[in-house]
């Protein structure tokens, strides 16, 4: 059973695509709430991120939960990209304000 | 089409320029994933609040008001097109390979890896066509006012911001975070905009003396001020212009009755084959396939507003654009409305009194609604794998069998219930969407339908996630 248990939570969470993504979780859930039954909860910590029944719409709006060749980023450099984007449009703003002040005041003088 | 050619290989090329989120290769603990939630939250909402750089007006007519909330963009920000280009392209390529227009083989790595990288392609190909359609249509001031390297610059912005909710919520479905990019950021906007409805401290003057625009602080507000205590209620309750009472509480109402209804299942008991004496339960909720009508109704009819009102602009007059919608401007809030054709159709009537006005409109919304939801609902368990075969091969790869059946009925039996709860689902979650958008809850029946099941979610989520490091830990 914990043999069962930890395949499929190998399998949902790494390569198991978005469609098929539900089908982990329907066994999980089965898997799971026997686990509960039993009482031998210790024996199959493996299945913990299997998810729990009736999930199935948790997993539907995943459209990319595959691995697929690309350029590869790290989570932390998407947040750190996004930090630079605000900032880059920050600047952005930033600079607007100064150079129009500075054309106005040229213009002026 | 031969048999050599395949649409999908047309990806191909471009597979290797498309950012990709690495997987996790460990288990992230609970805090971290909660960790990089927030930050993402936190980004998102940096970003709607930033205004576009080099924009000339966002003064005039809103054409998106009503999309506004559901696909949590903001106008005249950043993250003008919020996730429309995720969810349009998610819904194009679920709905090509379900209906097998491209055909995919899920049991190979490569078609999957080619699909998922189509509808990345795909998404921010539609981010930067609505970036240009957006800049040309004129939304910002017209190009000529803006300058071309401005326009530039904001389609610029506009397409970045794309790709960065791109990468958020594959950073986030990827295992780092909790429950999926898309979800959250609806939950938020919807949950934002609620709150403040509720207690917005703004003050506006509509000709009887300055008024407040939450509901809850312009009760406390007129109850004070009036003299005449019952009007005052009266007016706290019913005013039509701005967020009233009434609202406030049908909103209320509309997320008590979802969070009762998702507790309704039947639960099948299934045992295992292998370990005697063994039972489990697999439950099937009434809401199968929880929101998902929903997003993709709404994407629907949000992608139907958008070529209508673009052709609407160019060519209105034309016999079959008439059709399609016609759109005129609001004299309260300079908001388009649609007000013929297919479009208004499929708008919600904007109250009692006027489905009571116009029965044909109601008539043709509900049955378009109800019809459009139980449809999505029975397409979306075939194209995510949740049917009734699936379910079955699953549970027979877990050496699971029902009690008092024979292995070969356990689709029968499956097969019993699934299609019933999605389709029925479907319907419900149409009509209550049909009853906020009636009883004029906050945001849209849409809205709030939306962020009631993605937070009910977000509860089985944390729940879940207690679970399991209790499991790892207190153990």
């Amino acid at each position: 059973m914990a043999r069962g248990a930890s395949s499929q939570s190998t399998s949902s969470s790494t390569t198991r695509p978005g469609t098929t993504a539900p089908r982990g979780s329907a066994a999980a859930a089965a898997g799971m709430r026997r686990r509960r039954l039993s009482g031998s909860s210790s024996a199959a910590g493996g299945g913990g991120s299997g998810v729990v029944g009736s999930g199935n719409a948790s997993n539907m709006l995943r459209f990319y939960t595959d691995d697929s060749p690309g350029l590869k980023i790290s989570p932390t450099v998407v947040l750190v990209m996004s930090l630079c984007f605000i900032g880059f449009v920050t600047a952005l703003h930033v600079l607007g304000k100064f150079y129009r002040y500075r054309s106005a005041s040229g213009s002026g003088a | 089409m031969g048999g050599g050619f395949r649409v999908l290989h047309l990806v191909r090329p471009f597979l290797s320029f498309l950012p990709e989120v690495q997987s996790a290769d460990r288990k992230i603990p609970f805090r971290e994933k909660v960790l990089y939630t927030v930050i993402s939250l936190f980004i998102f909402l940096v970003c709607s609040q930033l205004p576009l750089y080099g924009i000339h007006s966002t003064t005039g007519a809103d054409p998106f008001y009503w999309m506004r909330v559901i696909l949590a963009s903001n106008r005249g920000t950043v993250m003008e097109l919020g996730i429309t280009p995720i969810v349009t392209s998610g819904l194009v390529m679920q709905l090509l390979a379900g209906s097998k227009i491209i055909e995919v083989d899920n049991n190979v790595r490569e078609d999957r890896a080619l699909l998922n990288g189509a509808q990345k392609l795909l998404g921010i190909l539609i981010a930067i066509g609505e970036a240009v359609a957006y800049v040309l249509s004129g939304m910002y001031g017209s190009v000529s006012q803006l300058g071309v390297g401005n326009a530039v610059l904001i389609i610029i912005q506009l397409w970045f911001a794309g790709i960065i909710v791109i990468c958020l919520d594959e950073l986030l479905q990827k295992g780092y975070g909790l429950g999926s990019g898309i979800s959250l950021f609806i939950a938020t906007n919807m949950c934002e905009n609620i709150i403040w409805k509720a207690f917005s401290p703004t003050t506006i003057n509509s000709g009887r003396g300055a008024e407040f625009e939450g509901a809850v602080i312009a009760l406390f507000h007129l109850l004070i001020t009036r003299t005449d205590k019952v009007r005052a209620l009266r007016e706290a309750f019913y005013r039509q212009n701005l967020p009233n009472v009434t609202n406030l509480l049908a909103t209320v109402l509309i997320f008590l009755i979802v969070i009762y209804l998702q507790g309704f299942r039947v639960v099948l008991p299934v045992r295992s084959k292998n370990a005697r004496g063994q039972q489990g339960s697999y439950p099937i909720k009434l809401f199968y396939t929880s929101n998902m009508p929903i997003i993709l109704q709404s994407a629907l009819v949000s992608n139907v507003y958008f070529i209508s009102q673009l052709l609407d602009r160019k060519y209105s007059g034309n016999f079959l654009v008439n059709l399609l919608g016609k759109w005129k401007e609001s004299e309260y809030s300079g908001q388009s409305i649609p007000v013929g054709g297919l479009a208004y159709y499929i708008t919600a009537p904007s109250s009692l009194a006027d489905m009571v006005a116009h029965p044909f409109h109601a008539i043709f919304y509900i049955v378009f609604m109800l019809s459009a939801c139980a449809l999505f609902s029975k397409t979306w368990i075939e194209v995510s794998g949740s049917s009734a075969k699936d379910v079955a091969k699953q549970l027979k790869e877990q050496q699971m069998v029902m009690p008092g059946h024979r292995e070969s009925n356990l689709y029968k039996e499956l097969n019993r219930y699934i299609p019933t709860a999605a389709a029925f689902g479907g319907v419900c979650i149409g009509l209550l969407t049909v009853l906020a958008d009636l009883m004029g809850a906050i945001g849209s029946g849409t809205g709030i339908l939306l962020a009631v099941t993605i937070i009910y979610q977000y509860f089985e989520t944390f729940e879940k996630e207690k679970a399991s490091e209790m499991g790892f830990f207190g153990l």
